[in-house]
């Protein structure tokens, strides 16, 4: 009785060795599925990590946001708009905000300046007081006691006191903030007084929210509500779109690559036909070669799919994520320097899985079909 | 397998063998007509007659490595024609030994890995196979080129390395198509000493041959003649 | 020795690097939950809506607050994110009348 594992691993050893024939270019082929599944598995890893930061980050954005919209464009909300929003049963607080860009001639940056609310105590700054993100001070060379200098387009000079420089582990989301005092901001942007960016509203109970966004809206025509769900789909959409659009490119790599290893195996030489036939002539059963060409496939394929996960891992959550940074950088000149938590989703990866092991396995198995079921007397012709 | 007690007749009985190639079409080849024949156990039997007359299919349907279309091939009595592929592959394994006209080595593979593959499929201790390999090549003088690619062996050395794949399962049938047609006058004396070496160990040797200096031999126990697919005559 | 175990000790070694690779995942989950909770806090404490990935225009900034039609018009050299957008030229008044960028020590 032969165990059935000791005769795989002799079909292993005879499509290894096969396989250490053209030694330079398997090796090549296996370099470059290793480096597909790498780039396919780095963008999984990082879209699906990313996507858990926002959610978990994100799950505390105010509950429900209005903004002013004039000629359907944004505008700034008046005053008035707060105590209207106020009077609403069921509205717990209305807070108008003050929060817009700059742009910064001398790095050719975009900042986010913000006053920040009532109840930020410890963010709280006082005239001539500031608080930055981590790329803005990056970005500019600032330090914690130095001075925030900043020149509006109109001429206008912002000169603060860096009271301190937000920590990195939130620069996801701080990174090109400015926290900046009311009478500053106001003064900066010649921005006149009873006018917000947009108003944060907070809810007594959540699951009123629609209700009260229906009687907001009949109170105040012109306004346009953004809820806390609206902003956790805006990213689940821009994530999958972008995931979406990076795994569709990839996969068209990987349907390619299979295309080419079919059309390599499927011109099956008259060599390799005639291997096939001198394994059967002496006592190979056709099962033998074909559970010898699917090691072939299956170790390939195997093979690159754990080696380019691995190193997406790697890539991903040891270095950052590193070579998708110009990617995701685009005409950002600040871009954030953050870690992503660790994750890895094992529906992806199984998905990843069957994408990659599957196909190239079935491309270099099917070719051979017809070949391993032919008589085993070819070989006397 | 059942083995018949020696003296019961042959170990090969062929029994109004047909080979048809291309059957039912204006292509249509009958290579073997009728043949009926019992090759005996223990000898060496060749068969001659020129090219086309059907020797090297008789040869295949003997080794199990074709199907008559008619008629039936019994081996130590049993029915083997009728057996489903997978059964003919065992039984092709486990009975016979075959040393191919082009010797068809896997090129690219060491002499050592060629030597072994007709074992795979068994899959017995990997120590032990090699050692049996080594075994092999060293008592047919190749020893030292066992893990020399294929390629890199003369005429002669190719041939003793098709030889001991042939063996490397102990076969009771060794089974060679024109072995000498590649060999000059000293190899195909070296070749007939191994032959006569593989009957002293009491296997059955069957052999293809249009060379006189095979069946002139004295290791010949019967020659076959074949001509057009036929059977013409049969020497002792 | 022998190449099948040379290869069954490679994908074996491959699937302890990637079941290594769960493994952290799974011990860093107390290591980051410290991390996400203070950036939760500051998000709760200053109201913020949006992550900071792409910081070129508001449309990119503030995807959540944007309103729909404004892509792209807060960076002077931004282009247009509408396919209509590669139909109508930039702004005649952006540097040399024509597209390109400025590299940050230009601009200074």
């Amino acid at each position: 009785m032969t165990s059935p594992f000791a005769r795989q691993r002799y079909l292993i050893d005879y499509t290894l060795a096969a396989l250490g024939r053209r030694r330079g270019k398997n090796a090549g082929l296996l370099a470059i599925y290793t480096l597909v599944v790498f780039v396919l598995a780095s963008a999984m890893l990082f879209a699906s990590a990313i996507r858990f930061e926002s959610t978990a980050v994100l799950a505390d954005a105010p509950e429900l946001t209005v903004q002013e919209l004039v000629m359907g464009r944004h505008g700034l909300l008046p005053a008035d708009h707060l105590d209207k929003l106020s009077a609403i049963r069921g509205v717990a607080t209305v807070e108008g905000r003050l929060w817009g860009y700059f742009y910064d001639r001398a790095n050719g940056a975009n900042y986010t300046l913000m006053v920040p609310g009532r109840d930020a105590a410890e963010y709280s700054v006082g005239p001539g007081e500031a608080i930055i993100g981590e790329g803005l001070a990056r970005s500019r060379g600032f330090k914690e006691g130095g001075a925030l200098l900043l020149v509006s387009q109109t001429g206008k000079l912002l000169k603060a006191r860096i009271k301190s420089v937000l920590s990195n582990d939130s620069a996801l989301v701080s990174s090109d903030l400015a926290l900046i005092s009311e009478v500053d901001y106001r003064r900066f942007f010649e921005l006149p007084d009873g006018v917000y960016t947009d108003a944060a509203v907070s809810i007594r109970n959540p699951r009123e929210i629609a209700k009260i966004v229906e009687k907001a809206t009949l109170a105040l025509p012109s306004a346009r509500f953004v809820t806390r769900s609206d902003i956790a789909r805006t990213y689940e959409s821009l994530f999958d779109w972008r995931e979406g659009l990076l795994v569709a490119l990839a996969a068209a790599a990987i349907l390619a690559f299979a295309i080419f290893a079919a059309e390599k195996a499927s011109g099956l030489s008259a060599e390799e036909a005639r291997e096939i036939g001198i394994l059967k002539a002496i006592g190979w059963d056709t099962t033998d070669i074909i559970a010898m060409k699917l090691w072939e496939g299956g170790l390939v394929s195997l093979g690159a799919f754990l080696l380019g996960t691995v190193l997406a891992y790697i890539h991903v959550f040891l270095f950052a994520a590193g070579l998708f940074e110009p990617v995701l950088k685009g005409w950002s000149v600040l871009y954030p320097d953050f870690a992503l938590a660790p994750r890895i989703d094992a529906l992806q990866l199984a998905t990843l899985f069957v994408l990659t092991v599957i196909p190239y396995t079935a491309a270099t198995l099917v070719p051979i079909w017809r070949t391993a079921v032919t008589d085993p007397d070819e070989v006397m012709r | 397998m059942t083995t018949t007690p020696a003296g019961a007749g042959g170990m090969i009985e062929l029994k109004d063998v047909t080979k048809l190639y291309n059957e039912g079409r204006p292509n249509e080849v009958r290579a073997v007509a009728g043949a009926n024949l019992v090759v005996e156990r223990d000898k060496v039997t060749v068969f001659k007659g020129p090219s086309g007359s059907g020797k090297t299919t008789l040869l295949s349907i003997v080794g199990c490595l074709s199907r008559p279309t008619t008629g039936r091939v019994l081996l130590d009595g049993e029915l083997v024609s009728g057996l489903p592929e997978r059964f003919l592959t065992e039984v092709r394994r486990s009975t016979f030994g075959f040393v191919f006209q082009r010797f068809n080595l896997v090129r690219g593979l060491t002499v050592i890995d060629n030597v072994m593959l007709p074992a795979y499929p068994l899959a017995p201790p990997h120590a032990e196979l090699r050692e049996r390999a080594l075994a092999r090549l060293d008592a047919l003088g190749l020893a030292g080129k066992a893990e020399m690619p294929v390629e890199h062996l003369s005429g002669g050395e190719t041939q003793r390395a098709a030889i001991a794949r042939a063996l490397i399962n102990d076969p009771k049938i060794v089974i060679a198509d024109e072995p000498t047609a590649n060999l000059d006058t000293a190899l195909t004396e070296r070749f007939l000493e191994i032959v006569a070496e593989l009957r002293a160990e009491g296997r059955t040797v069957l052999m293809t041959s249009h060379d006189p200096r095979i069946w002139q031999s004295d290791l010949v126990d019967a020659v076959v003649e074949m001509r057009d697919g036929r059977i013409v005559g049969e020497f002792a | 020795m022998r190449r099948s175990s040379l290869a069954l000790a490679l994908v074996a070694g491959l699937t302890v690097a990637l079941l290594g690779a769960f493994l952290h995942a799974a011990s860093s989950v107390g290591e980051t939950a410290a991390r996400l909770e203070e950036t939760r806090h500051l998000v709760a404490r200053l109201g913020l809506s949006d992550l900071t990935l792409f910081t070129e225009a508001r449309y990119t900034r503030h995807p959540a607050m944007a309103d729909l039609h404004t892509p792209f018009q807060d960076h002077p050299m931004a282009f247009e994110h509408f396919p209509s957008g590669t139909l109508v030229p930039p702004p005649a008044h952006l540097p040399g009348g024509e597209l390109r960028i400025v590299p940050a020590e230009d601009a200074r």
